[in-house]
This record gives structure tokens, sequence and C-alpha cells, in this order.
């Protein structure tokens, strides 16, 4: 019981100064404390690194969506159908949340790592002795650079992973390809795009975040930044894979 | 002028300064003597507001910065140097650019003056021609005096050292001790050292305080030191 208290108090102290970080963060955001030439080399950092891994797994499952779905349909002799079933899954669902949760491992995982190497090597300490807010000059580029490259990926994400699609349904199911492609374009509505794309900014907060967070106060030496760089990613996936339910739940009994 | 009253500090129940209070007149040297862990950095971080208190209270030309929020303590800091007793470089950067740092962020200098600051200090370290390797690249003492020019750079008016000398041999010491006391005393710079380098200390000091068990123990000039009946005194200059 005790234990538990304890546990639980902790829990909240943890959230109280999340929360207060993400205060901090917004603050120098509203005041227009944004270091962009920082920023723009973040967005670079994190995209560049990234991008190369999401492109081989969209495009993985571009292709096994369309498999199983050629293999699936064709028994109802319904084949045509692949390429909707390949653009919904991956534009709804799929292309946001994978985009997500591969990001958190990579990029996430480089922002926490390098930012815990620089608490205990005394860096950010050094930063505040130098005068130069450590919010601001190394946390806010980071999340920004976050805010603008998931979403930049995730539509990489997905036109790769429809074009993974359409080679299997030109090459194996022996489709038309100008029809694939027409078929994909009147399949994709504008609320199948949005509603799932608009989940991707959230999820970035969340990354970006939670990943900055744990960098910031990571303490005890190497260890330390093993344990909170893998707490980073722990955290962000299962805040990815949470929150992607209660918004789809939301967006889906809204929007439809 | 720095005044420290009954400062009090403990990590985790454990305490590390035990009512420490002293004064640092404006333009002195005051080197903090101390075994190793005895609190001296803890202490010149209480100075600069890096760590809060338990209870006591520390003034920087009598603005208690104990009391002042993080914004209104990176505002003053700006007035002051602080070397690191790791250096704490950023490794990101090469060794001009963490030079450069605090004058890019805190001066209008263009370029070309900027270049000019850094490369004279770097002659006056002794570090010709390492700009641009990167802080891995060092060897520890290099990284020391590398750190040591970041935190000098702007000419601020108030010094704090974490251990210049440890880690460089004998010769290097003297010269960074001299060229630490010729900075400070030409500058006018009121300095807290933090240091268990006896003879530089003795060199440069203006004052020496010594540290132990979280309390000061002995305080005065270099000259009184040497000839103290305290018994850590004695110990400790032996
Ligand atoms: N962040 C911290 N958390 C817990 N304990 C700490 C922390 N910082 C310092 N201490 C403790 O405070 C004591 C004094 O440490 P400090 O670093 O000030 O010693 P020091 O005099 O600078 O020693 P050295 O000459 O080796 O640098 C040590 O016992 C150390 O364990
Ligand atoms: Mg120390």
């Amino acid at each position: 019981m005790r234990l538990l208290l304890d546990l639980g108090w902790h829990w909240v102290a943890w959230s109280g100064r999340a929360v207060c970080f993400l205060w901090d963060v917004l603050a120098c955001v509203v005041r227009g404390r944004i270091r962009w030439a920082e920023t723009f080399r973040q967005i670079y950092e994190q995209g560049v690194h990234s991008v190369a891994i999401i492109v081989l797994t969209s495009f993985a499952s571009g292709v096994v969506l369309a498999l199983q779905g050629y293999m699936a349909m064709s028994r109802f002799g319904a084949k045509e159908y692949i390429s909707h079933l390949v653009g919904l899954s991956l534009v709804r669902e799929l292309g946001p949340v994978f985009t997500a949760l591969i990001f958190s491992g990579k990029a996430g995982a480089r922002i926490t790592a390098e930012l815990g190497a620089m608490s205990v090597n005394d860096q950010v300490l050094a930063t505040r002795a130098l005068g130069v807010d450590p919010i601001e000059y190394l946390i806010v580029p980071r999340m920004i650079a976050c805010f603008l490259v998931l979403p930049i990926l995730t539509i990489i994400a997905e036109f790769v992973g429809i074009t993974g699609g359409y080679g299997v349904g030109v090459l194996e199911a022996g489709i038309p390809g100008a029809f694939y492609i027409n078929q994909t374009i009147r399949a994709i509505g504008y609320v199948d795009f949005w509603g799932g794309f608009a989940k991707v900014f959230f999820f970035a907060i969340i990354i970006g975040w939670i990943c900055c967070y744990q960098g910031y106060s990571t303490s005890g030496g190497s260890l330390g930044v093993g344990k909170y760089t893998t707490k980073a990613v722990a955290f962000s996936y299962i805040f990815i894979i949470l929150s992607n339910t209660l918004l789809t739940k939301i967006i889906l009994t809204w929007w439809g | 002028m720095i005044e420290v009253h009954h400062l009090y500090k403990s990590f985790n129940g454990q305490g590390v300064l035990e009512d420490v209070s002293l004064q640092v007149k404006k333009g002195e040297i005051l080197v903090i003597l101390g075994e190793s862990g005895s609190g001296k950095s803890v202490f010149l971080k209480h100075l600069i507001g890096l760590l809060r208190p338990d209870s006591g209270s520390v003034s920087i030309n009598s603005w208690d910065i104990t009391r002042m929020t993080e914004q209104e303590l990176l505002r003053i800091r700006k007035d002051m140097g602080y070397l690191f007793q790791e250096g704490a470089l950023y490794d990101f950067m090469n060794v001009f650019e963490n030079i450069a740092f605090p004058l890019r962020e805190h001066t209008a200098f263009d370029a070309e003056t900027i270049r000019m600051k850094v490369y004279n200090i770097l002659k006056l370290i002794g570090l010709e021609g390492v700009e641009q390797k990167y802080p891995a690249e060092l060897s520890g003492g290099m990284r020391k005096r590398v750190a040591l020019a970041r935190a000098i750079i702007l000419d601020s008016k108030i010094l704090f050292c974490d251990e210049p000398t440890s880690g460089l041999d004998p010769l290097r010491s003297r010269n960074i001790s001299d060229l630490l006391h010729e900075v400070a005393k030409k500058l006018h710079c009121t300095t807290v050292v933090a240091s268990h380098d006896i003879q530089n200390s003795l060199r440069i000091a203006d004052r020496l305080a010594l540290l132990q068990s979280g309390r000061i123990v002995a305080f005065g000039t270099p000259s009184e030191f040497k000839i103290s009946s305290n018994m850590f005194v004695k110990e400790f200059i032996i």
C-alpha cells in the first residue's frame, strides 16, 4: 500500500514536471524566441536520418497489404478493389501510426540520447551558466523540427506505400495501371486523408515532448542515458498507440 | 561584491554545505581550498544560481540571487564567467565555435572581430591551431583550457573557476594560474577559484578559504595561511 502510494505520488510529480516543461517550451514559442538556423539543422538531421527506413517500411507494408488483399478479394472476384484497400488503410491508419512509431524509434531516440548525454556532461548546466536558456537553445528547435518533419515523412510514407501496392496490383494481379491510379484517387476522400493526417500533428507533439523531456531530465551518467532513452521510446510507443485509439474513436464519431 | 550567508545544502539527506558564510570583495581573487568531495563544486554552483540552497542566501552586488527566477538569473549570468570542473564544452561544436559562443550570444560584434578575439585568446592559452578540432579530439588539459577561454572571453566582471589547473602539467598549471591572475587584475574582476593546487593558489590568491566537511575552517591571506596554527590548514599545506 505504502509502495503504491509512493509510486502514485512519483507519477503525479513526474507528470507535473513534464507539463511544466511543455509549458516553458510553449511560452518560448509564443514569445517568438525561436532559433531558426538551429531548427533547420534539426529538421535536416531528423528528416534525413529517418527517411530511408520510413520509405523501406512503408513500401513493404504497401506491398504486403496488396498481396494479402489480392488473396482475399480474388475469392470474391473483386480484385479491382485492392487499390481501395491499400489506399484507405494506408491513409487512414497505417501511414500515420507506422511513421510515428518508426520516427520515435529513430529520431526520438536520437533526441533523447543527445540531450541526455548533454545533461550528464554538464552541457545543459553550462548553457544556463552562459546565460542562455537551454529550453530556447536546445529544446524548442528539436520540438519544432519534430512537428514539421513528421507530417512530411507521413506524406512520403503514404505515397511510397501506395506505390508499393500499385506494383503488386499491376504486376501480380494484372490490373491496368491507369485504372489502379484512378481508383486510388477516387477511393481516398478528403475526410479519409485528413482524418488520418490530423493525428500526425498530435503524434509529433507527443514524440517531441516525451523525448525532449526525458533527455532533458537525464541523470546518472552513461547508464542514465541508456535508461532514459529506452524509457523515452517505450513511452512514445505507448502514448502513440493509446492516443491513436482515442483519436480514431473521436474522429470517426465526429467525422465518419 | 559577493556575500554568502549561512548556506546549507544537502543531497538526499546528506549534508554537503553546513553553514558556509563568507565575503568576496570587489576585484579580489578568493581561492577555495579543500580536499576532494568537500563541496567546492557545489559551493561554486550556488554562487551562480545553478543550485538552490536549502537555506541561506547568496547576494551578488547586493542582489539576493537565491530569490531570483531562472529568467532573471539567466540575465545576470551574462555578466559572469563560469569554468566547469569537467569543462562542459559543447561536443557538437568545434573549439572555435565553443569559444565564440558567448560572443555570438551576448555581443553584437561582427564575424571578423569575433574571429580576432578567439584567435587572440587561443594564443593566450597556448592552443593555436586547434580551432577546427572537436572537444572529443582534445586531451583533458586542452579541453580545460578551451573551457577557460570560453569563460573569460566576455571579459566578465565576475569569474568562477572550478579547478582551472587540475589535469595540467606543473608548468602549464603555473602558466594558467598566472594568466588567470593577470586577467582578473587587469579587468578588476571579482574571482572565486576552487582548487586543490596549493602552490599556485598561494601565489595568485588575495585570500584563501579552506572548506572542510561543509564548513569554512580557515580564512585568510596567503601569508596568514602559511603560518596558520590550524591543524587542517597545516596538513593541507604540507
Ligand atoms: N547532484 C548531486 N547529487 C548528490 N550528491 C551530490 C551531487 N553533487 C555533489 N554531491 C555530493 O556532494 C559532495 C561534494 O561534491 P563536490 O563535487 O562539491 O566536491 P568537490 O569539493 O568539488 O570535489 P573535487 O575536488 O573532487 O571536485 C560529494 O560528496 C558528492 O557526493
Ligand atoms: Mg569539484
